[in-house]
């Protein structure tokens, strides 16, 4: 008896396709999977959580607000400018909107469950006229009454529960990553969405008040000029870049306003400044 | 972002020196398979009957070969959609010749002409995190005949 092994020709247990065309094929495959999936449920959650009543919002944003000092003449001028904003937006008879001044150097504002708007020092300290306080208060005002605050949660709690759903049903922490990412990369297109919305309200609402909308890029150019060069680009940021901002209003400004019609502009009240400070140097109210 | 970059990095890293590796290690066990191609490797539990007496011994081989990042992380994208895991194949398929050839090169030490009953064990270690296969361990043991001078 004869014993031999043959040479085997290769390729036999092995399989002939390139390992970088099966990574594009898996990777372009699962996330573009995931992005549907996101947006599918995403806007599900969105349809639904407009059902919610605004009581119940109320309810959950109870307690969990950062505690402010309520008064102050920055509280009532905010407390006035809102009252103003309100009317000329046309809210449902059920909602309200609570605006509370943050005496706190974070350069930002931003609207929550329950209609609480929250405006920080550090924003309004850059603010050069009314008109882009204004701005502000709208753009939060409508994420209200669009119920954007209520709707984002809905969303968030869906996908993050379907995320994890899929990746821990997964072996490995990379994969995981890269599920978490592309859902979260895709709902931030959402969020730009609410972004846009917010802005377009904002302005309607500018132009009722004032007849022009002069003054609402100062708020896009001093947001635009403290992110310098760091802004993110819009793919992996919440909100759209400044500069496509600023260039919404200017073509709002040119389709809505009468070019003979002077923008005036409205200055700050006086003592703006010093209603800044809601504790004094001696750190009495 | 900075997740981004350094999973690019990464995988960059696996797949250059994972693709590297693998064509420098097919190649010498191309060329050691042809060079050890006179000493058959036999599975038959039984020895050849009708042949002169021969010594027995044991011989074995074994390698441990590690996945890398790039592999992996195809291997987990299969896990979402099912099929032949081929980045793994290879992997696979190198540690088993590997093991052999070491094997085989044990019984040419020993001036043995053939080697029977060959088993392959294989096992993986380092089930890291979320049972994750590390790297892959083969074994290859079976019992080299050397003729009677």
């Amino acid at each position: 008896m004869k014993y031999s092994n043959p040479e085997i020709p290769e390729g036999i247990n092995t399989s002939k396709q390139h390992p970088l065309k099966e990574f594009v094929l898996l990777t372009g495959g699962v996330i573009s999977i995931i992005a549907i999936a996101v947006l599918l449920l995403g806007l599900l959650a969105d349809r639904l959580a407009h059902y919610i009543p605004f009581e119940i919002e109320t309810q959950m944003a109870e307690g969990r607000l950062p505690e402010v000092i309520e008064d102050g003449p920055m509280q009532s001028y905010l407390d006035d400018l809102t009252q103003r904003i309100v009317a000329v937006q046309a809210f449902p008879p059920d909602m309200q909107v609570t605006v509370h001044y943050l005496d706190n150097e974070t350069v930002n504002a931003f609207a929550t469950l329950g209609g609480n708007v929250f405006m920080f020092r550090g924003l309004l300290e850059k603010l050069p006229n009314e008109n882009a306080v204004a701005m502000v208060l709208a753009h939060e005002i409508a994420h209200i009454k669009h119920r954007h605050p209520v709707r984002s949660m809905g969303r968030g709690i869906a996908i993050a529960l379907a995320l994890t759903m899929v990746s821990t049903s997964l072996g490995d922490v990379m994969v995981d990553r890269i599920v978490g990412n592309t859902g979260s990369l895709t709902a931030l297109t959402f969020s730009r969405d609410q972004e846009r919305e917010a802005d377009a309200t904002a302005l309607d609402s500018l132009m009722n008040l004032y007849g022009h909308v002069g003054g609402a890029d100062d708020l896009f150019k001093t947001l635009k000029n403290e992110a310098g060069m760091l802004e993110m680009p819009e793919f992996f940021s919440t909100h759209p870049i400044s500069e496509n901002r600023i260039n919404r209003i200017h073509v709002f400004s040119e389709e809505s306003t009468t070019p003979d019609k002077e923008a005036v502009i409205t200055p700050l009240p006086v003592g703006f400044a010093q209603w800044l400070n809601v504790v004094d140097d001696e750190g009495v109210y | 972002m900075v997740d981004l970059i350094v999973f690019i990095t990464l995988l960059a890293l696996g797949y250059g020196f994972g693709r590297y590796a693998e064509t420098r290690h097919y190649k010498s066990i191309i060329a050691r398979e042809k060079e050890l191609q006179n000493i058959p490797v036999i599975a038959s539990k039984f020895l050849p009957v009708r042949d002169k007496p021969s010594d027995a011994a044991l011989v074995s081989g074994s390698v441990v070969i590690s996945v890398d990042y790039f592999k992996r992380f195809l291997a987990g994208l299969r896990n979402l959609v099912g099929g032949r895991v081929t980045s793994y194949e290879t992997l696979v398929d190198r540690a088993r010749r590997e093991a052999i050839l070491r094997m085989k090169e044990e019984a040419k030490a020993l001036g043995a002409h053939m080697v029977f009953n060959v088993k392959l064990e294989t096992s993986s270690i380092h089930k890291g995190r979320r049972n994750a296969v590390g790297s892959v361990e083969v074994l290859a043991y079976g019992t080299a005949l050397t003729k009677h001078r």
